[in-house]
């Protein structure tokens, strides 16, 4: 068991924070709660997610998740957010038990981002 | 330690001095006698407890025999604290501290309440200083222990010990403090500081973990109960076969700080100098503490809109502390500086850096920029309006 309380993968998003920032005419979800302050921002173009950046305040996995987040989410269809879940991200990077809550604020604001985006290309 | 590590976090250890790890080894080999043995090995070896106990009153200005080893702060602070309390519970068992106290100390009196004591907990002003008049107003006829700590292990504030072991010696109180940020580290002359019990450790000083010292007053009515049991050792008031190795490396530690004391002190006023004017310019960035009255080798600083765990991620190869190291495993908010009226938001972004002997001016002008950048950083990952 490694006494380092960060994976290497955790250590290499929360280092290179490529989506980090904010979109023009992008649909955004924002959550703050639990130690944990979470801005989406997404453009989509006929179903499918062109661009996805975030802004983050929050522990280096909550950072890290978030960036993972966005670089494995871009170029595919809206649907695909619907299935992320925080115990996929958790497992994939890692994270500790104790860090579930933090990583439930991100699969919170995934969820409504995906209403949002659903919301809006609803037909008016 | 890696070589590219900047160690910053001498509050939370140090390293041991290698004149001391020479000593430690020849111990291991040729002193491992049982000191309580009477052949010519054990006696050997009380021979090196014997020595350390003269280098470390020297170092305090006390006659050796008031002196009890133990095997570090933690159980000083339990023996004193319990041990006196219960040997004065005859007279009162009304208690004083505050919450800004180790854990060491504040988990004792917890435990002290539930069987019957009842504490005063002192808050102190938001500079972390307690005012005497303040203490002095909170004492009552039934007072029989106060426990002030010396130097603030996460801010560096020294109390106003000479005033509030005034105000107890004449009013006849035992007066404990714990000393293990202080001692090797401040000069304490314990011949004119009226303090009764007075806890320490070694690897605060450059000398080994797992042992340390208390010591008690030779004055009527200054004695502590046991709280181990199981021989005869140290008069009984701490049984147990004594570490010599252990104890003669803390002697020599002692006599090291008593030779250079004061150079340590210029050295350290020098770090957290050029550390707080560089991190001074980042705004939003406080003190947490009293830099005038504060211990030098430690600046604790909490800065708002940014996380004391990225923080703390952001700053390495630099090794500091976010709070108390005896508490890295929490998530909570340290207590220390929520009792000083920090939010806890402030209070989870704090970072101490604390300095010692080996610490290089390059290295806290290091971590002063690198400082700077990480806050930057973070800020410009957050959303404009934080919780």
């Amino acid at each position: 068991m490694s006494s380092d309380p960060y994976s290497a993968l955790v250590r290499d998003y929360f280092a290179h924070t490529a989506h980090a920032g904010d979109l023009e005419d992008a649909v955004v979800a924002e959550i703050a709660e639990r130690g944990v302050h979470l801005r989406l921002a997404a453009t989509v173009d006929n179903g499918t997610i062109q661009a996805l950046r975030f802004r983050a305040w929050g522990c280096p996995h909550v950072i890290a998740a978030c960036e993972y987040f966005c670089a494995e989410h871009e170029g595919r269809p809206v649907g695909a957010l619907g299935e992320l879940h925080a115990s996929n991200i958790m497992r994939n990077l890692s994270v500790p038990v104790e860090k579930t809550g933090r990583i439930l604020v991100l699969e919170d604001v995934v969820r409504l981002l995906e209403r949002a985006i659903r919301d809006e290309s609803a037909p008016h | 330690m890696k070589d590219d590590l900047i160690y910053l976090d001498y509050a939370a250890s140090t390293p041991v001095d290698p004149r001391v790890a020479e000593l430690l080894l020849d111990c291991h080999r040729t002193r491992f006698a049982n000191p309580s043995s009477n052949h010519a090995a054990g006696r050997k070896s009380r021979a090196s407890i014997e020595h350390a106990a003269g280098q470390l009153s020297a170092l305090l200005n006390v006659d050796p025999k008031t002196l009890i080893w133990t095997s570090g702060a933690t159980e000083s602070d339990n023996l004193a604290i319990a041990g006196g309390a219960r040997y004065r519970a005859h007279r009162g068992k009304h208690l004083v501290t505050m919450p800004t106290e180790h854990k060491a100390v504040t988990d004792v009196f917890h435990m002290l309440e539930k069987q019957g004591f009842e504490v005063t907990w002192l808050n102190p002003a938001d500079n972390g200083l307690l005012d005497p008049a303040d203490f002095a107003a909170a004492l009552r006829a039934d007072t029989q222990l106060v426990s002030i700590m010396y130097v603030n292990n996460e801010t560096g504030v020294m109390q106003d010990i000479p005033a509030i072991g005034a105000i107890c010696r004449e009013r006849d109180i035992l007066f404990h403090v714990d000393a293990a940020q202080a001692v090797g580290k401040i000069p304490i002359d314990l011949q004119e500081l009226p303090v009764d019990l007075l806890s320490l450790t070694g690897h605060k000083f450059y000398g080994p973990k797992g042992i340390g010292a208390l010591y008690i007053a030779d004055r009527p009515g200054c004695r502590v109960e046991p709280i181990l049991f199981g021989g005869g050792q140290q008069r009984r008031i701490r049984p147990g076969t004594l570490p010599a190795d252990l104890i003669a490396g803390l002697g020599l530690a002692a006599e090291i700080a008593s030779s250079r004391i004061d150079a340590d002190l210029d050295h350290l006023t020098d770090l957290r100098h050029a550390l707080w004017a560089g991190i001074d310019e980042v705004d939003g960035v406080l003190v947490n503490g009293d830099l005038d009255a504060g211990f030098p080798g430690i600046l604790s600083v909490s800065v708002d809109n940014v996380d004391g765990e990225s923080l703390l991620l952001e700053l390495e190869p630099i090794c500091v502390a976010t709070g108390s190291a005896c508490n890295a495993l929490s998530q909570e908010p340290s207590y220390v500086l929520r009792a000083l009226g920090r939010s806890d938001l402030l209070a989870q972004s704090a970072i101490r850096f604390s300095f010692g002997r080996p610490t290089r001016r390059e290295d806290v002008e290091f971590a002063a920029r690198r400082y700077g950048e990480a806050v930057a950083r973070l800020r410009s990952l957050a959303p404009e309006v934080t919780t």
